[in-house]
């Protein structure tokens, strides 16, 4: 206690202080709840900024980080942009309570004008807030808000190389736009809200009873704010949780199609522009100036002492009238949305996509190059997408061009040689080659099922598979010398008369080199195979990479090629 | 209004600290869990088998020790994972043929990089003047231990290393 009689003391602690004379009101909440929100923004903003990193290359990647690995991170995450959504609905409550009470009137213009100002900042919190995650949302939000401040007159490009710091986006339109939301907002609104409050502490709160009694304000007006402040927070914290925090899309793909939209406290001004297609630039600048204008000059229009709301309808109905106006707007914009179906399967599309990359980053971690690289941490990423861009047309399983055998899972495995050497020109195989229709087409391997199973066990065993039954192999070679030897051979590097060599058939060594070039001798030969070389124009790295998933197809499912997850 | 009622006032105060610390409480505790997770937790994965060498020829019988980079072939740092990460460097000896002898090259005493000086025929810190022995044992100057050694195993005819940071300024070896 001594401690707390020497605060008291020095520090001028629980002297008292002025009554309360209007009493004690829920009325009068706003601001201690306001005021517990900010405090909740710099709290979770601070923990968030020891995990966030504003580079194009790390920005994502760090909030994926704390979405999805951070113990509590979705949380705090969540606490802060639906604690921003917050601030600006209860703010706009206490605009509108304090308008149609009159309390904007003389002597507390100041105390308005602080209070809009305070908005117009919280305002600038979400827009550059949402540019930090640098996902397809807010990348793309930041696109159009900085292609409208472009379009003011005279200085627009000025503003614009200004917020994304040169010439384009990259690096310091991130440094920047952090700068701003964490050092440059915070102290602008600290010094705004302390003159906000300050004023209107000294000035009092406009009466809301016709006989006041006096109070103190602790604990009478504070247990009204305490209660208040529990109210709204419980709410905020069971929509944190049951929306699981916040959504992140994937990461800022400057190539692709997204359908943006800003965050909803824009979300009129977005309608607004759709409505007014063609003027679309005049009207995003004009109206909001024109609203904003409209509050601050408030005060200024609405000068008598008058302050009950029914002798004050001209100025409440026009302010009625505005707040009708964006809020049928916000709504008609939300309802455009959800009524558009192309857009929800666009979104169900960007949606998968964005699972996709946080999996990724989740499992493989991001690659330094950039978040769009989490891609290519996919297993086989680089064969796959080969395969797809290269081989699929003429090998492809669904290719309606197919011109060779098909590839999928189970090639080259005992099923296929089986099927392969019974029906060499089954639709699979051969039948759709040119080799097919000639005589030198290969011809199908009429021999008992015993000495097929040997021949299959043997040519299974050139692959370099470690599950062979070698006593069948080893039969094998005399099913092969009595089969196969006039127009094939097993031995290294001899080119045959007349069929390919079949050296380490299907093995990784053979893939790379028959996809390098199928027409050499001792493969396919110049005048029997329509495939094109690789060696050219893939690299030895590509085309081994390409034999290694090849490979891989003869152990594995559908299954598992689906497992592989989507390129 | 009974604003001097004690009891209420009481009742009042009460409340209002009770709801006021119920919702420090609920926003303190998740924010402190998540700025507190890095302590103590694995947030940089380095590589937990041996690295590759190359080709075991490459070091000759007798010759001096030689400097090799000690690559990871992936690092991974919170959200980031780095391919080719380079950890650090070792020198690599052969005393005979079926010996081989890794040393790292992080100066024991305060993490330096150590030197072959070819003169000398020993190892000598930039910083603060410490020598080693070519087998690592320390001659002079203020470190405290001799250079450590870094386990190496050979494996299909290239040599594998484990990377291993020790503390640094102790006679003791302690791995970080």
């Amino acid at each position: 206690m001594k401690l707390w009689t020497y605060l008291r003391e020095r520090a001028a602690i629980g002297e008292p202080r002025g009554k309360l004379l209007t009493g004690a009101s829920f009325a009068y909440v706003f601001g201690a709840v306001l005021m517990f929100l900010l405090l909740v923004q710099g709290v979770t903003g601070f923990a968030l900024a020891a995990f966030y990193s504003p580079s194009t290359t790390d920005a994502w990647a760090s909030v994926a980080y704390i979405q999805d690995q951070a113990p509590f991170g979705w949380f705090v995450r969540g606490l802060h942009h639906h604690g921003g959504s917050a601030i600006v609905i209860i703010a706009g409550v206490h605009l509108v309570q304090t308008a149609v009470s009159g309390a904007y009137k003389r002597p507390r213009e100041l105390v308005w004008w602080l209070g809009i100002l305070s908005l117009l900042l919280v305002l600038a919190f979400s827009v550059t807030g949402y540019w930090l995650r640098w996902d397809q949302a807010g990348f793309y939000a930041s696109q159009i808000e900085l292609g409208i401040a472009a379009a003011t007159p005279v200085m627009g490009g000025a503003i614009k190389s200004l917020a994304i710091g040169g010439n384009d986006y990259g690096n310091l339109t991130l440094t920047r736009a952090y700068a701003v939301h964490v050092i440059l907002l915070p102290a602008l609104l600290l010094l705004v809200t302390y003159f906000h409050v300050r004023i209107s502490r000294r000035l009092g709160p406009t009466p809301v009873r016709t006989k006041p009694v006096a109070v103190t304000r602790w604990p009478y007006q504070s247990m009204r704010d305490a209660i208040a402040i529990a109210v709204v927070f419980a709410i905020l914290l069971a929509y944190v949780v049951s929306t699981h925090g916040v959504d992140l899309a994937a990461p800022a793909d400057p190539t692709s199609a997204y359908d943006a939209r800003p965050l909803w406290p824009f979300r009129w001004l977005f309608e607004l522009r759709i409505i007014a297609a063609g003027a679309e630039q005049l009207v995003a600048m004009v109206v909001p100036a024109m609203f904003g204008g409209f509050l601050v000059a408030l005060p200024l229009l609405d000068r008598r002492t008058e302050r009950e709301p029914k002798h004050r309808k001209l100025w409440l109905g026009a302010l009625a009238g505005l707040f009708a106006v964006v809020g049928a707007l916000t709504v008609a914009s939300f309802a455009r949305d959800s009524n558009d179906e192309q857009l929800a399967r666009r979104r169900a599309t960007a949606d998968k996509l964005a699972t996709r990359a946080r999996d990724l980053a989740l499992t493989n971690g991001v690659p330094v190059t950039g978040p769009l690289d989490v891609f290519k941490t996919a297993p086989m990423w680089n064969a796959r997408t080969l395969f797809a861009t290269r081989c699929a047309g003429c090998h492809g399983v669904d290719s309606t061009e197919r011109k060779g055998p098909v590839i999928g899972p189970g090639h080259g495995n005992r099923a296929w040689l089986t099927q392969f050497l019974k029906t060499p020109s089954g639709d699979a195989f051969y039948a759709h080659t040119k080799l097919a229709q000639t005589e030198n087409a290969m011809k199908p391997v009429e021999i008992p099922a015993a000495d097929m199973a040997d021949l299959v066990e043997l040519l299974y065993s050139d692959s370099g598979a470690q599950d062979v039954d070698v006593a069948k192999k080893d039969r094998g070679v005399k099913v092969f010398e009595a089969a196969c030897t006039d127009c094939h051979t097993r031995d290294e590097g001899v080119a045959s008369s007349a069929g390919p060599n079949l050296y380490g058939l299907n093995s990784r060594d053979y893939y790379t080199s028959f996809i390098g070039n199928p027409k050499a001798p001792i493969h396919m030969g110049s005048d029997k195979s329509q495939m094109p070389r690789f060696d050219r124009d893939l690299s030895i790295v590509d085309r081994d990479a390409l034999a290694e998933y090849l490979v891989w197809l003869r152990t594995a499912t559908l299954d598992d090629v689906n497992a592989l997850g989507p390129l | 209004m009974a604003e001097d009622d004690p009891d209420r006032r009481k009742f009042l105060k009460v409340t209002t600290c009770a709801l006021g610390a119920g919702a420090g409480i609920a926003l303190a505790i998740p924010t402190l869990r998540l700025i507190a997770a890095p302590a103590g937790a694995t947030t940089v994965t380095g590589p937990s088998e041996p690295l590759d060498l190359g080709p075991i020829d490459r070091f000759r019988v007798g010759a001096e020790p030689r400097k090799v980079e000690v690559i990871a072939p992936i690092v991974k740092d919170a959200w980031t994972a780095a391919r080719n990460v380079v950890l650090g460097a070792a020198f690599i000896r052969r005393p005979s043929n079926d010996k081989i002898l890794a040393l790292s090259a992080v100066c024991p005493h305060l993490g330096c990089a150590v030197g072959w000086d070819t003169a000398a025929k020993n190892f000598l810190c930039p910083c603060h003047d410490s020598r080693f022995e070519a087998d690592g044992p320390r001659m002079t100057g203020p470190a405290e231990r001799g250079l450590d050694p870094l386990p190496v195993t050979v494996h299909d005819g290239r040599l594998q290393l484990t990377w291993v940071r020790y503390k640094m300024g102790t006679s003791s070896r302690e791995p970080v």
